[in-house]
């Protein structure tokens, strides 16, 4: 049971990993910001998501493995908050910048 | 497995590299911002695989405590620059 826990887990991390690593190519290759905002929030939320997991299947202690689920709800619920605040200044600010 | 764990540690931190390679090359407030939002996610991360890696629960204080500054400073970057439009 612990060797199949530890094969999720560290899957779960890799997968997040990748994700990361894609929405940073992404983050270099897209010539406009706002473009550029839309590959950085969506794979990077996801891949937290999945390392959260992954994370959290590693640890036994209940106090370890609900900081690792608060890690993961504050991202979910900041992330989109403040990118949507970013854009919303960027598409204000178009035209004299 | 704790090979395939430093594998994703490196993962992590060459996007941390890519995404500050935007910063550095476009020079733009909008472009910096959106670079610094995907090296903070990006450093989240790379504490999550630090407290798989080591098994200690200390970094993930230092995720949570880092995802909270991040949304502080987006939301200060964005205050900003609606301000500076008027």
């Amino acid at each position: 049971m612990r060797a199949v826990l530890d094969v999720v887990s560290v899957v779960s991390i890799v997968a997040g990993a990748t994700l990361v690593l894609l929405g940073a190519i992404g983050v270099l290759r897209f010539r406009d910001p706002l473009v550029a905002m839309h590959a950085a929030t969506k794979p990077a939320t996801l891949g937290v998501v999945l390392t959260g997991l992954g994370t959290a299947l590693q640890f036994t202690g209940a106090s370890s493995i609900t900081k690792v689920v608060l890690v993961v709800l504050v991202q979910l619920a900041t992330v989109p908050v403040g990118s949507h605040m970013l854009g919303r200044a960027m598409s204000r600010s178009r035209d004299d910048d | 497995m704790t090979l395939a764990l430093d594998i994703a540690m490196g993962i992590v931190v060459l996007g941390a590299v890519l995404a500050a390679a935007r910063a550095v090359r476009r020079g733009r407030l909008a472009d910096r911002a959106v670079a610094f939002d995907t090296i903070t996610s990006a450093l989240t991360c790379g504490f999550l695989v630090a407290a798989a890696l080591t098994q200690e629960d200390r970094f993930v204080d230092l995720a949570l405590v880092l995802g909270l500054l991040s949304f502080l400073s987006s939301v200060t970057i964005a205050r900003y620059m609606e301000s500076r439009r008027r």
